[in-house]
C-alpha cells in the first residue's frame, strides 16, 4: 500500500530545493501581523488555556473543561513525571492524570490544588473547507493559523512493535526480523526471540500475539515476556518494555523525515478528525482550535506531517467529555 | 534567487552528451516492467484540434486579459476585497479577514472540481483540467514521457483514461490529455497570468498529498506567495509527494501555477508559473519532451561510442548507477525500459527520457547470455 506511492513521494518530496529562500517572514500567512490581527479571536479562550509540563519540558497545551480543576489534553505526550500545569496567568500547579480515553488519545488532568478554572464550550459546528482555524497558545495569543483541508474522517491506528514473525500462525511467535529504529530494537529484542506474553497475558501462538499487539496504540509501552535461546535448554524467560511506533515512521527515509519535520509520537488512531494545515510543533497540540468567529470547533490532537495537523472535532470531544469528567471526579 | 540544491529526484533529461550517459541501478525489486511496445509520440490528430475550447491564454500568445479566459473556476472578487486580492497583504480588520475566508472557500470548492489525481504505472501525481476538450496541466516529472498511458481520477471519484503529451522539463511543465470518446463532463480551470502575481498575495493549493485517498479526497491549503521568480513561485502552501502537478489558484479563482517541488523548510514550496506553460504550449502539445531542470539531469554512468552498431559499454563510472547495477565494460545494452536499444545513441536518448530516482529495467548481453537488471537513474554530478 505504501509501495504504491513510493515513487510519487520521491517525486515531490525528494525534489528538494533548499537554501535560504530569502522569503520575507512578513509575507507568510502566519506572519506577526496576522497573529496580531487574530489576537481577539484567540483571546476568547485565554482564561481557559494552560500548558502541560512533564519533568522539565513543556509537552502539550491543555484547556479547562470543568471549573473544578479539570483540563483536557493529549494523553500520549504525558510520558514522564512529575506532571505540572502552567495556567495562562502563569500560576504553576502539580497535576495528575485523572481519566483517559485510549481510542482518541485524550487525558483529563486534575490540578492538585483547589483552583477555579473557566471551562471552554466546544461547539458542534464543522467549518467549510478552506475556513481559517486559529490555534491559541498558553497565554491566549494566536500561535498558529491554517485552514480546514479535507472532509472529516476516521484515522485507523497504525501502531507497530517493529518485528516480523516467522509466519506460522499456530506456532509460538518467533521473531524473524527486527526493524531498525523501532521500539523492538530499542528494547533489545533479537531475531529468534520467542514472545510468550503481551502485557502479562499468555499468548500461545503467533496469531494471538499479533492480535494482542494490534490492540495497542502508537506511543504506548508494551511489556513483553521473551524467551531467548530456547534450543540450548535452560533458557529462562525475561521481560522487556517496548514502545509501539507509528508504521509510517519505521523505515522512513532521512529526506522524508526532514521534509515532514517534527511530529507527535502518536499521529493515528482517532475516531474522527478535522485535517488542517496549521504548522504546529508537537508540543503545541492538546489545546483548542477556533474558527474565525472564535468558536471552539475542536482540539488539536497531532502534528502528523508536513501538510497535516489533526484536530478532534468538537462533536467528538463533547461525546467523550461527560464520561471522562465523571471518571475524573471519582 | 532560489538556489537549487536538490535532494533526490525530480527530473529531467535532455539529450545527454554522447559520451556520458548514465544510469543508475540499485537492485531493488522493480516495478518498472518492460513490455516492448515502444511509446509512440502523441498522434497529431489528438493534438491538432488543440485548443478547441478553453485554453485561450495559450491560444493567443499573449497573456489572457483579466476578465477573459473562460473556465469555470473564476469567482468575482467582492469590492471590499479587491485590493487585498490584487496586492496581497494582511487584512486590515477581522471583518476583511472573514471576507477573505469566504472568498478562499469559494475558490477552493471550484479548484477542487478541476483537480485530478494522475496515475502512470506505479507513479502518482496530480493535474488540473484546463479545457472542455480535456487538456490537463501537470508537472513534467509526473507526466515523465510522451505517449504514456495515464489514469486520472476526478475529485468526485470518476476515472478517465488519458495520454501524456509533451513536457518542458526545464520548467517542470507537462501536459496530458483525456483520451477521446469519454464525454466531456468535467469542469475546467480559468487561467490566470503570471505577471499579476506579487509577493504577499493569497493563494489556494489543491492536491493529493501522499497519493489519492478516496476516503479523504483532495486536500486544500491556503497560503501566500513568498517569492516570484521567472520560472518559479515560492509559497507557504505546504506540499509533499503526491501533490506534484496539482494547481495553485489566486483569490479570483484563476489558475496561476502548478506544484513542482519542495525544500526542507515548510516555506519552501515551489510551483511552475502558468506563463511557463503558455510559452511551452506549442511544443508540449506536439508531444515534444525537452529541457532539463538544473540538478536533475539523469545519468546511467556508462560510456560508449556512438559509431558502433550496438550499444556496447566501454567504461562504467565507479559508484555510478550502472556500476551499482553490475554493468561492466563489454556489456551490450539491448533494451532500456520499454525502448529497444539499437546503438549507443538510442541509449542516450532513452536515458534522457527518464528521471533521477526512476527505476528502469535494463537488458544486456554478456558472453552470449542475456541478463536483466533494475537500475535506479542517478543525477549527473
Amino acid at each position: 500500500m505504501n509501495r504504491r506511492f513510493l515513487f510519487s513521494l520521491i517525486a515531490l518530496a525528494v525534489c528538494s530545493i533548499v537554501g535560504p529562500s530569502g522569503a520575507c517572514a512578513d509575507e507568510r500567512r502566519d506572519s506577526r501581523q496576522m497573529m496580531q490581527l487574530l489576537r481577539p479571536v484567540a483571546e476568547t479562550v485565554a482564561d481557559s488555556m494552560a500548558q502541560v509540563i512533564c519533568g522539565n519540558s513543556p509537552v502539550a497545551l491543555a484547556v479547562a473543561v470543568d471549573s473544578d480543576g479539570l483540563l483536557i489534553t493529549k494523553r500520549s505526550e504525558l510520558t514522564s513525571d512529575p506532571i505540572q500545569v502552567r495556567l495562562s496567568d502563569n500560576r504553576l500547579y502539580p497535576a495528575r492524570v485523572a481519566a483517559t480515553s485510549r481510542p482518541n488519545d485524550l487525558a483529563i488532568l486534575k490540578l492538585d490544588a483547589s483552583v477555579r478554572l473557566t471551562p471552554v464550550r466546544f461547539q458542534n459546528t464543522v467549518p467549510a473547507i478552506a475556513s481559517f482555524l486559529v490555534t491559541p497558545g498558553r497565554t491566549g495569543r494566536a500561535i498558529g493559523v491554517g485552514v480546514l483541508s479535507a472532509n472529516q474522517r476516521r484515522i485507523e491506528a497504525a501502531g507497530r512493535l517493529g518485528v516480523n514473525f516467522s509466519n506460522v500462525a499456530e506456532a509460538r511467535a518467533m521473531v524473524s526480523r527486527v526493524v531498525s529504529g523501532s521500539g523492538a530494537e530499542r528494547a533489545g529484542i533479537e531475531e529468534g526471540d520467542i514472545i510468550l506474553r503481551v502485557n502479562g497475558v499468555e499468548q500461545p501462538d503467533e496469531q494471538r500475539v499479533r492480535a494482542a499487539l494490534k490492540q495497542l496504540y502508537p506511543g504506548e509501552e508494551v511489556r513483553l515476556t521473551v524467551l531467548r535461546g530456547a534450543d540450548n535448554g535452560g533458557a529462562r524467560p525475561f521481560e522487556v518494555s517496548a514502545q509501539i511506533s507509528e508504521l509510517d515512521s519505521l523505515g522512513e527515509s532521512k529526506n522524508d523525515s526532514l521534509v515532514n519535520g517534527p511530529r507527535n509520537i502518536r499521529v493515528t488512531g482517532f475516531d474522527v478528525v478535522l485535517q488542517h494545515d496549521t504548522v504546529l510543533d508537537p508540543d503545541e497540540c492538546g489545546g483548542p482550535i477556533l474558527d474565525s468567529a472564535g468558536r471552539v470547533v475542536g482540539l488539536n490532537i497531532a502534528r502528523a506531517g508536513r501538510v497535516v495537523t489533526y484536530a478532534l472535532p468538537a462533536s467528538l470531544i463533547n461525546s467523550e467529555l461527560p464520561n471522562l469528567i465523571a471518571r475524573a471526579r471519582r | 534567487m532560489i538556489p537549487y540544491v536538490l535532494a533526490v529526484l525530480l527530473a529531467t533529461g535532455q539529450s545527454v552528451s554522447a559520451q556520458d550517459v548514465i544510469v543508475p541501478t540499485p537492485p531493488f525489486g522493480g516495478s518498472v516492467s518492460g513490455n516492448s511496445n515502444s511509446p509512440q509520440p502523441a498522434p497529431s490528430s489528438i493534438v491538432s484540434d488543440a485548443i478547441i475550447s478553453g485554453t485561450p491564454a495559450f491560444a493567443s500568445s499573449g497573456p489572457a486579459g483579466k476578465k477573459s479566459s473562460g473556465g469555470q473556476t473564476s469567482v468575482a472578487v467582492p469590492k471590499a476585497l479587491e485590493v487585498l486580492a490584487e496586492l496581497g497583504g494582511v487584512p486590515k480588520s477581522l471583518e476583511t479577514l472573514r471576507l477573505l475566508e469566504a472568498q478562499q472557500r469559494r475558490v477552493a470548492q471550484r479548484a477542487t472540481a478541476t483537480t485530478v489525481s494522475v496515475q502512470i504505472g506505479p507513479a502518482q501525481g496530480c493535474g488540473v483540467i484546463i479545457s472542455q476538450s480535456g487538456y490537463i496541466l501537470t508537472a513534467a516529472h509526473v507526466a515523465m514521457r510522451p505517449g504514456e498511458d495515464a489514469s486520472i481520477t476526478l475529485s468526485d471519484g470518476r476515472e478517465y483514461r488519458a495520454t501524456t503529451l509533451g513536457m518542458n522539463r526545464g520548467y517542470d511543465a507537462g501536459l496530458l490529455k483525456i483520451d477521446p470518446g469519454q464525454g466531456n463532463e468535467w469542469s475546467y480551470a480559468s487561467l490566470g497570468r503570471s505577471e499579476a502575481i506579487v509577493p504577499g498575495m493569497w493563494c489556494v493549493a489543491v492536491g493529493h498529498p501522499g497519493g489519492y485517498d478516496a476516503q479523504r479526497g483532495p486536500v486544500t491549503r491556503v497560503g501566500r506567495i513568498l517569492e516570484v521568480a521567472p520560472d518559479t513561485l515560492l509559497t507557504d502552501c505546504a506540499l509533499i509527494g503526491g501533490d506534484s502537478g496539482g494547481p495553485l489558484f489566486d483569490l479570483s479563482g484563476r489558475l496561476i501555477a502548478i506544484h513542482s517541488r519542495i525544500g526542507n523548510d515548510i516555506t519552501e514550496n515551489l510551483h511552475v508559473p502558468i506563463d511557463r506553460f503558455a510559452s511551452s504550449w506549442t511544443r508540449m502539445q506536439k508531444g515534444d519532451a525537452y529541457g532539463f531542470l538544473p540538478g536533475f539531469r539523469p545519468t546511467l554512468g556508462v560510456r560508449g561510442k556512438s559509431s558502433y552498431k550496438v550499444a556496447r559499454i566501454h567504461e562504467v563510472r565507479p559508484g555510478s548507477p550502472g556500476a551499482m547495477a553490475g554493468l561492466q565494460a563489454g556489456d551490450v545494452i539491448v533494451r532500456f525500459g520499454k525502448e529497444n536499444i539499437s546503438d549507443f545513441r538510442s541509449l542516450i536518448k532513452a536515458v534522457a527520457n527518464t528521471m533521477p530516482g526512476e527505476r528502469v529495467a535494463v537488458w544486456y548481453d554478456r558472453d552470449g547470455d542475456r541478463y536483466r537488471v533494475i537500475v535506479e537513474i542517478g543525477r549527473q554530478p
